[in-house]
């Protein structure tokens, strides 16, 4: 399970928005799955979770589990792969003084380390897979 | 060669896969793979240099087991992606 977090100068509804609709912005140049280093990133009370690059090229990075402005965001996380690979993130924001903190936990989820569980191999045919079995190892004591 | 490289051959995530159920020896582990045994001898080379697999002397046979530790690379992406991503949210709150 990977855990980070850190506190931005604005309220609880911004940092949401931020994340949500600004996803392009903060996202890491070098690891867009399109080939557009300035593409556009989207998390969607819909559902959807997707890049799109300046051609209009589309792809699925995930989907939107829970969106909860301001308070909370559950991704089922893809990208590069699909969603028989989907780890899960989960980020939550919180009031503090002089800001909001958001906290991000990344892990295998649960529906992952039970599938995982029964059926390993189904899981062996991609580098997400080496992740889940990585993320869900690192759990164990 | 190094864990994330030793990660991008799909023959070498199976075998970790099936390393991960139990650990055994080469010649059981390459009874279920459709490539030679020198192959899978060469894969398990491969990721023993990337520090993702261990061996032990079992009598005559080695054994070889996962190490855990050795995905410290793998979650070292997944971590920098996140370093990377808040400090960069960080700056888009400054605006």
């Amino acid at each position: 399970m990977i855990q980070k977090s850190v506190v931005l100068r604005c309220d609880p509804a911004r940092a949401f928005g931020l994340f949500t609709e600004n996803a392009g912005e903060w996202w890491p140049a070098d690891r867009r799955h399109t080939d557009d280093v300035e593409s556009t990133i989207h998390m969607q009370s819909s559902g959807r979770f997707f890049e799109r690059a300046s051609d209009g090229t589309e792809i699925e990075l995930g989907v939107v589990r829970v969106f909860e402005p301001p308070e909370r965001l559950v991704l089922d996380w893809y990208p590069g792969t699909g969603p028989a690979n989907a780890t899960r993130v989960d980020v939550r924001f919180e009031a503090v003084e002089h800001g909001t903190l958001v906290s991000v936990t990344h892990d295998a989820g649960a529906a992952t380390a039970e599938t995982f569980a029964r059926n390993a191999a189904a899981y062996s045919r991609s580098w997400d897979s080496v992740l889940a079995c990585f993320l869900v190892t690192s759990t164990l004591p | 060669m190094n864990a994330l490289d030793a990660l991008g051959n799909p023959v070498r995530r199976e075998i970790l896969t099936e390393l991960r159920r139990s650990p055994m020896a080469v010649g059981t582990l390459a009874q279920r793979f459709s490539v030679s045994r020198p192959a899978i001898s060469r894969h398990l080379r491969v990721l023993q240099d990337a520090g993702l697999v261990t061996t032990e002397e079992r009598g005559t046979q080695n054994v070889y087991a996962v190490r855990v530790q050795g995905f410290r690379a793998v979650r070292a992406y997944i971590d920098s992606f996140w370093d990377v991503a808040l400090s960069r949210l960080e700056a888009l709150a400054e605006e």
